[in-house]
């Protein structure tokens, strides 16, 4: 074993190293907040130290307001709404929502325009997640359906069904995605099609105004997307963009007018509440997603039908602008959720960590006063001291709810809040709490009668703010801000692990060189350029979205580049023409392949709606092609098999002869069970008292044995040969054979393609193998070590990833190949089983595969000494890490710098945890992998040759 | 010209040959260009199949009238000879370039055949034509310009410099695909294109550089 270590604790370094580097990034990339299943009910109430409101009708808060009209308009900047003179320098895109700006100065305490500060991510979907949970972004929704992006969360509109009210939706049909059970009547329109400025508005515009008769809701939602299509097409500098906010100005203004129309005593909108406001900003170019100012700021304008008293001073935070008489303040869109939920009267999310916003709730609360006390007198100082008394209470229920949500987060999730932080939130409530009882106790005796009570109730009101939004800082804090520090020492660890690789590289370089008295070559040959360039590229590619989202393609691109330079070596040698050519062949089967696997991406993947259409005339002919992906995998295994018996026969003894018969009995069953299972030969009757489960189980028990039989033989028994070239052939062939048929029938029936197509690859490979070195290093017999085939193994372990209808992401994963063999769900076999599907061709065969470079003599350099034999497999194992380590060292750099892009949690934290799941399992695999090939090689040799070698 | 050409019974020619060859060949791509966006008011982005197939048509004759002028070994093969060798390579070398750019995942479909054959074309005109004239069917030739990179002379310069650059350009103009701009000259096969024709430029520019050095270089051998 010591010949082992000599170089086998540079793999355990390294994995060490990689494992370190990836849990300190990822605790500071990582920005999981998981979601909770908890809603929040009116019974609830009784568990909080708050008033209950009198009557039995609502439920935590008095309802404020009987009917809502939220017009969504998406990507509305902040100073499309706001009036040109509270910016440097009037636009001509200012100032054109005329309406809103209009209403707000002749009525400024029924009307208000706020400035709403979105939470980055700053798309659509993630914002109306946000504005109805009231919650911060997450990145893995844990424990719904993955896909499907429907809310498990609580929610508003999930508060608003559960009580009763009536929702209707129109327009972006992301609202229907989200919510596909929750409206009583919508009108969705498909979003997709960023080229089209109108369909969606216009259906919006067609079913907006009539709705506003009707009495069959309570909440109507209009989602306008014509801005945000007309800035992405065409920027925010432009007439199309112009001519879109003039028409909303138009139909803003029909709204307004029809709401003011009907809003008399015993009208149908007597006590409604218009809010039109945007899900988030835009650039001027109209990019929108990350979190610069123009993308974040974003604006809600709110009316009431009502005249109402204006606000006291202190909770006014507004900045007003004299001449014009419009004052603007700014409000989180973290508060939405929470103050609409009070405003109607319904439970608030149960996530929700906003705070209702004073100068929102105070537009439409006024109402129920001049209701409920027809005997109120007009002194100011009651009027405000209720006011507040009814606001400090709705501000007691917010804290209860968002202390409450603190505490169950805190105790379920692993990742929770540090216990300082959790102290300090407990302390802060606690205060709070203690004046509570105490304000309480003083309103309910003196009666509101007294001058005392109004800075009691006013310290009690910032009490609870100062609480609320301390919570929503630290939530800030620890869910949307990274931290760089712990992201920086992590990429630095990992190139450290990096560096780390190219000296134990360089130190077998050394021993393989020095052994054979070869210094006099410089040591750069073409190849290791041309591998380092391929590596580089496709390193750089991980920083654009493009590329990972092709990135089976682009594998592939370079894949056949480096056929082609072999293909042009092979012309230059005048030999292995046909092997170069089936390789380049191969590469097309694979990249076809890829883009079958692409386009079906594309049907559930949000980021592609474009679909390769040349895919659809394939269905044309549509029973043959079924006929043909029934036998056509069939036909591979029993290639395979045949192949597998030609090589036993040939060459073989002992275990390794039972494994590889074991593995043909294996693909027998294998092909037996996609027989059954199709519908051509109606055998599934003949199989029924079998089991469907039975052939899979046998499956995975004959590879358990294989591989026992494997690791255990060779410990207590050696046989004695002299050809240790032939025997690590066969060692290879029984360890490829022994986890093949698990992974084919894991993968189904494109499974047996993918392994032969990769069994025909590396046939290739293994005999292309060395052809450049030959010209360069001039003297036969001196085999430079070239990392080319190398990296083409790798790049083809990529592709295979792809070709066998993976992606990097979480949709991605073939949730059916959990269930092969089981019916119910546990959770561990599962994790395993989907393991294994996922990294089965791209990574378990494919180190283990890597010896095929040693196993066979090249045919260019036939003299090798075989002493050098496990350095240059260990020099392979270790360049293939390497290759893995850049690249996944690349994803953590690129996913750094991309941090704020608005497909981070979309595309590259998906790409990075798949990265660095393979890069792990890549160091596992060659450490075992080694020890397995070690195992046995080294007596062969002879310790006393190592020694001297070493 | 053509006689002053074919006076010299050498294959290697004179650097004021190669940038006269040089200049030409780029000024026909230039016509190509300025025929199609002024005569027949097309442009690459909008009709990349009409555009291409004016380009390589402009483009192609002048190649082969002009290698098949410097063909090796004249005294045995005519100038017409010398022509009907380009005629031949067109269709092959078109072959070859649409297989290379379908196995490095060109979009494969009816509706992109004829885009995939024009440019084709068009890389063969570049690539493949000049050569099939000077050198016709010699492998070993061949096997010397293209497999080994070993070009002898300031001629198989010319052929090998600016095939390899358009190739190569060819390659890195594919990279900005797949990328989400979507932008109308993304698509198969402008950027491609582009980055042919810019290569093939840069690889004239090297010849002829690489021209101009050889023939200091001998003039210096001859004072010597």
């Amino acid at each position: 074993m010591w010949g082992w270590w000599r170089f086998g604790k540079w793999t355990v370094l390294i994995m060490f190293l990689h494992i370190i580097a990836i849990l300190i990034f990822t605790k500071g990339f990582l920005l999981t907040r998981t979601e909770l299943p908890h809603s929040s009910h009116c019974s609830d109430l009784s568990q909080s130290p708050c008033h209950s409101s009198p009557s039995s009708s609502s439920c935590w808060t008095k309802p404020a307001v009987d009917r809502l009209i939220i017009i969504v308009l998406d990507a509305l900047r902040f100073d499309f709404v706001a009036p040109s003179s509270f910016f440097e320098e009037k636009q001509p895109w200012m100032d054109k929502l005329k309406v809103l700006q209009r209403m707000a100065s002749e009525n400024p305490s029924s009307a208000k325009i706020f400035k709403a500060i979105a939470d980055p991510p700053t798309t659509s979907l993630q914002r109306l997640k946000g504005l109805t949970t009231g919650a911060l972004p997450t990145f893995i929704d844990v424990g719904n359906s993955f896909g499907a992006p429907a809310i498990v969360e609580d929610n508003f509109i999930n508060q608003l069904i559960q009580n009763g009210k009536r929702v209707v939706m129109m327009g972006d049909d992301t609202w229907t995605q989200l919510f596909p059970n929750h409206f009583n009547k919508s009108y969705p329109y498909p979003s997709f099609n960023v080229k089209d400025l109108n369909t969606v508005d216009n259906g919006c515009i067609e079913h907006l105004l009539p709705s506003l008769y009707q009495q069959d809701w309570d909440v109507l939602i209009a989602h306008f997307l014509g801005v945000d299509h007309a800035g992405h097409i065409h920027g925010v500098d432009s007439t199309p963009m112009i001519e879109k906010l003039e028409q909303y100005n138009a139909v803003l203004e029909k709204v307004i007018k029809e709401l003011q129309n009907q809003s008399g005593p015993g009208k149908l909108h007597e006590n409604s509440l218009l809010l039109v406001m945007g899900d988030h900003g835009q650039t001027l170019n109209g990019d929108h997603g990350g979190g610069s100012p123009e993308e974040v700021e974003t604006s809600i304008f709110a009316m009431s039908f009502k005249d109402l008293p204006s606000l006291p001073s202190e909770f006014d935070s507004s900045s007003c602008e004299p001449s014009k008489n419009i004052c603007i303040s700014s409000i989180p869109q973290l508060d939405f959720a929470v103050t609409v939920s009070s405003l109607l009267g319904v439970p608030f999310p149960f996530g929700s960590i906003g705070r209702v916003n004073p100068e929102l709730y105070a537009l439409a609360v006024c109402t129920w006063n001049l209701d409920d006390d027809k005997t109120w007198n007009n002194q100011d100082q009651t009027k405000l001291e209720e006011w507040l008394q009814n606001y400090a209470n709705v501000l007691c229920i917010n804290s209860w709810q968002v202390k409450r949500y603190i505490d169950v987060y805190s105790a379920s999730s692993v990742i929770g809040f540090s216990s300082e932080d959790l102290f300090r939130i407990s302390d802060l409530y606690s205060k709070a709490d203690e004046n509570w009882s105490y304000t309480k106790n003083l309103s309910s005796y003196k009666n509101g009668s007294s001058n005392t009570s109004l800075p009691v109730l006013k310290r009690q009101i910032v009490a609870y703010s100062n609480f609320l939004s301390y919570v929503a800082e630290l939530a800030r804090s620890k869910w949307t801000e990274f931290n760089l520090k712990m992201m920086g020492t992590g990429i630095g660890i990992m190139l450290l692990s990096l560096y780390c690789h190219t000296l134990a590289i360089k130190k077998l370089n050394k021993s393989y060189g020095v052994s054979l008295l070869s210094s006099r070559d410089s040591g750069i040959s073409f190849g290791l350029m041309l591998t380092f360039f391929m590596v580089l590229i496709r390193a750089g590619s991980l920083l654009s979205n493009s590329y990972i989202l092709k990135e089976g393609k682009a594998a592939n691109f370079l894949l056949a580049t480096t056929g082609i330079m072999t293909l042009r070596y092979s012309f230059m040698k005048n030999k292995m023409l046909i092997e170069a050519a089936i390789f380049l062949l191969l590469t097309f089967i694979f990249r076809i392949a890829i883009e079958v696997g692409l386009y079906k991406q594309a049907a559930t993947s949000q980021f592609m709606s474009s679909s390769s259409s040349w895919m659809l005339g394939i269905s044309i002919s549509q029973s043959l092609w079924t006929y043909m992906a029934e036998i056509m995998p069939i036909l591979a295994l029993i290639v395979l098999g045949y192949f597998l018996y030609k090589s036993i026969s040939s060459c073989c003894w002992g275990i390794p002869k039972y494994v590889i018969m074991g593995t043909i009995l294996c693909y027998f069953l294998v092909a037996l069970h996609w027989i059954s299972e199709s519908n051509i030969l109606d055998l599934a009757h003949f199989l029924k008292g079998f089991g469907k489960n039975c052939i899979p189980r046998t499956v995975y028990a004959i590879t358990l044995v294989q591989l026992s039989l494997l690791a255990i033989v060779p410990m207590f028994c050696k046989e004695e040969t002299s050809n240790c070239r032939g025997s690590l052939f066969v060692k290879m062939m029984s360890i490829l054979s022994a986890c093949s048929s698990t992974i084919i029938i894991l993968q189904g029936k494109q499974g047996a393609l993918v392994a032969l197509g990769s069994l025909l690859a590396g046939y290739c490979m293994m005999r292309l193998q060395g052809i450049e070195q030959h010209t360069v290093s001039g003297t036969a017999g001196i085999s430079i070590l070239d990392p080319l085939p190398v990296l083409q193994w790798s790049l083809l372990a990529v592709c295979l990833l792809f070709a066998s209808g993976h992606w990097c992401a979480f949709d991605g994963l073939r949730y059916g190949a959990a269930f092969v063999g089981f019916d119910e769900f546990i959770l561990i076999p599962q994790a395993i089983l989907l393991t294994i599907d996922t990294f089965g061709f791209s990574n378990i065969l494919s180190v283990f595969g890597l010896p095929l470079f040693v196993a066979f003599p090249s045919s260019f350099n036939q003299t090798e000494h075989k002493s050098l034999f496990p350095i240059k497999l260990f020099w392979i194992f270790m360049v293939y890490g390497l290759i893995t380590a850049i690249t996944a060292a690349a994803t953590i750099l690129c996913v750094t710098i991309q941090r704020r892009h608005l497909m981070v949690w979309g595309l590259f934290a998906p790409k990075f945890v798949f990265d660095v799941v393979g890069l792990i399992l890549t160091d596992l695999l060659i450490f075992v992998a080694s020890i397995y090939y070690f195992n046995g090689l080294e007596d062969r040799i002879g310790n006393a040759e190592l020694r001297r070698l070493w | 010209m053509k006689e002053e050409l074919e006076k010299n019974p050498q294959s290697t020619i004179s650097s004021s040959q190669v940038f006269f060859i040089h200049v030409c060949c780029a000024l026909a791509l230039a016509a190509g260009f300025w025929v199609a966006h002024h005569v027949y008011s097309l442009n690459l982005v909008f009709d990349p199949t009409k555009t291409l197939c004016l380009i390589w048509a402009i483009e192609f004759p002048v190649v082969i009238l002009l290698f098949s002028c410097c063909r090796q070994k004249p005294e045995k093969c005519s100038y017409f000879t010398a022509i009907a060798r380009g005629l031949l390579g067109l269709p092959v070398g078109a072959l070859l370039n649409a297989l290379g750019a379908l196995a490095l995942g060109a979009p494969v479909g009816l509706q992109y055949l004829e885009k995939t054959v024009n440019w084709s074309l068009l890389m063969s005109s570049f690539t493949f034509v000049p050569t099939a004239c000077v050198c016709g069917s010699s492998w070993t030739d061949w096997h010397r310009i293209f497999a080994c990179t070993k070009p002898n002379g300031p001629l198989e310069f010319m052929l090998c410099l600016p095939a390899h650059g358009a190739v190569i350009g060819a390659w890195f103009g594919a990279w900005p695909m797949p990328l989400d701009w979507e932008r109308p000259w993304q698509d198969w096969p402008i950027c491609v294109s582009y980055g042919a024709m810019a290569g093939y430029v840069v690889g004239m520019v090297g010849s002829f550089g690489l021209a101009l050095k050889m023939h200091a270089g001998r003039k210096q051998l001859k004072a010597e």
